[in-house]
């Protein structure tokens, strides 16, 4: 059972992948869920990503005094946040948010037939739900990683001036030092920006497929939908933090 | 995956025994008694019945048919069943809740496949079509959920407009006209509910709407899953009225599944009784009531 319902997952994902690029195009719903998962998770992942910039200057300040290298608290903010914190942060809290929000109302078209009804008026459910909320969730989590980033280095700032007296001018040259310090892909690209990209860019499709399959797969009337939503949960976080590891060595394999 | 056997609508009721039934056999006296009693319980429905009989008549080709179809999941759900709907007629499904009536809908929808037999829709064999081809199969149908079924993110007028969107070409103001129309042959009035939410509308409205959905782009055949069920007296009537006026007036194929004998007797050219997984009894309403099976009999006795 297990295996086929991996198969069944992995079958839901290349079918709403190629819907991609399938006529018709679903623009209506591609803008609806991107406000959806984009827009309306904005609030709640500024906020966490700007307390997490704080918590990770105020931690790395007490370490950082011991040798005297409180100066490079912009540094380990910036590498932190842009390679990790930020993206995982923001994908736990949108597999949370959104992937339960997916999962709760696939499921209860399936259990009030609506997912037949779209059947029968011969229109492949997957292409008409599923590929709308995989290309939002695609696009609006690498920039909602970003903002993130932006928010929690700010923060970063806010504290490395208030508790440690790090002039901003400093912190956001050794920002910058940071960003630069990888190197550059095609030149102008920092490797830590691609790093940090491909990651939410991995994880928004997890946090869709897995929403998604649980909705669709929901058996058991309204008792199955709720069950339906605590699994995406549970399941889409720990993938994105099994997927982040292998991820990051790839990556790290890649760009060093 | 969507076609996943998962929703076979559970036949865990369980079937009352044999010896149960034979219980109190051998009584011709008393089902003769049953029959006459029948007739005037249920003499107007039956001439009611007459009626689309005669308008169908006879020789008609086969619009849908089942051939010897079986199907099992974990358990038999079906077994052999054989079942015709020729142009223009209404056949309905009957039977006890959980034998798998609206079973044998998803099986003419191709939303299931048979483990034996064959399902003929138009003269197609739809057994072996892929995914792609059975939603375009699909769009000569019509389906009138149980419970409507209408999508709640969209307004009635979305709803009723999604068939002509996916699948035509029409202009905007075509569809509109179009949505008007159905929805006022459902006696809605387009203007008070077109841009409602099923969330704001009544049962028997949204059953409305489904069946406006269901018809909006025309299809041959139209399948009914519990028309009536869940709803008050007036409104089964008036749902069964408009189920009769579109078999009139549209003439399209209906197959309803439904466990509302009385309607049932209304608007069937041809009912088939299903029990235990068989169809235990086919033929015209008149029939059943002079059928002197034990079941048929307690079947209708027990409405």
């Amino acid at each position: 059972m297990r295996v086929l319902a991996v198969q069944q997952y992995f079958g839901l994902a290349g079918k709403a992948i190629r819907f991609i690029v399938a006529r018709p195009f679903y623009r209506g719903d591609v803008v609806q869920q991107m406000d959806a998962i984009g827009v309306q998770s904005l609030g709640i992942v500024l906020l966490t990503g700007f307390f997490t910039g704080m918590v990770l200057a105020l931690q790395t300040s007490v370490q950082m005094a011991q040798f005297g290298a409180t100066m490079y608290i912009g540094r380990l903010v910036t590498a932190s946040m842009i390679r990790e914190l930020g993206p995982v942060l923001a994908a736990i809290l949108v597999a949370g948010r959104v992937g339960s929000g997916i999962a709760a109302q696939i499921g209860s078209m399936r259990v009030t037939e609506q997912i037949d009804a779209l059947n029968t008026l011969g229109v492949d459910p997957i292409k008409k739900l599923v590929t709308p909320r995989l290309i939002a969730a695609l696009v609006m989590m690498p920039v909602l990683t970003i903002l993130s980033d932006t928010v929690g280095i700010a923060g970063g700032n806010v504290i490395a001036s208030v508790y440690v007296g790090i002039p901003t001018t400093l912190y956001w040259r050794t920002v910058w030092e940071q960003i630069a310090s990888g190197g550059f892909v095609l030149n102008y690209i920092p490797t830590d920006f691609v790093q940090g990209l491909i990651k939410p860019f991995v994880f928004g499709g997890i946090i869709a497929i897995t929403g998604c399959f649980f909705g669709i797969n929901t058996k058991g009337g309204t008792e199955g939908v709720g069950h339906a939503t605590t699994r995406t949960v549970v399941v889409a976080s720990v993938l994105i933090l099994v997927v982040d590891y292998f991820l990051t060595q790839v990556l790290l394999f890649l760009f060093g | 995956m969507s076609d996943a056997p998962d929703d076979a609508k559970g036949a865990h009721a369980p079937p009352e025994s044999p010896e149960e039934r034979r219980r109190d056999a051998d009584d011709g006296p008393r089902l003769r008694r049953a029959e006459d009693e029948l007739r005037a319980r249920f003499g107007e429905e039956l001439r009611e019945g007459e009626e689309a009989q005669e308008r169908v008549g006879a020789s008609r080709e086969a619009i849908v048919e089942l051939q010897h179809v079986s199907l099992a999941f974990d358990r038999p759900i079906l077994e052999n069943i054989s079942l015709v709907a020729r142009r223009g007629e209404t056949v309905v499904i009957a039977g006890e809740s959980g034998t798998g009536k609206s079973t044998i809908l998803k099986l003419i929808l191709r939303l299931l496949q048979p483990d034996s037999g064959r399902v003929l829709v138009d003269g197609e064999v739809i057994n072996d079509v892929t995914y792609e081809e059975a939603l375009v199969i699909r769009q000569k149908m019509g389906m009138v959920f149980q419970g409507a079924a209408l999508f709640d993110s969209m307004s009635v007028f979305e709803n009723v407009a999604f068939p002509l969107r996916e699948h035509t070409l029409l202009s905007d103001e075509e569809i509109e006209s179009r949505v008007r129309e159905k929805l006022e042959f459902v006696d809605l009035e387009p203007d008070r509910v077109m841009d409602q939410l099923p969330a704001q509308l009544s049962g028997g409205m949204k059953k409305r709407v489904g069946i406006a959905r269901g018809m909006a782009a025309n299809p041959a055949i139209m399948l009914y899953d519990e028309p009536t069920s869940g709803l008050d007296p007036l409104t089964t009537g008036t749902i069964t009225r408009l189920i009769i006026k579109l078999q009139r007036e549209l003439k399209v194929t209906s197959v309803v599944v439904t466990h509302d004998i009385r309607s049932a007797f209304r608007m069937a050219t041809r009912i088939a009784l299903i029990s235990e997984r068989k169809i235990v009894f086919s033929g015209s309403p008149e029939e059943m009531t002079a059928s002197q099976d034990r079941y048929v009999q307690d079947f209708l006795g027990g409405v």
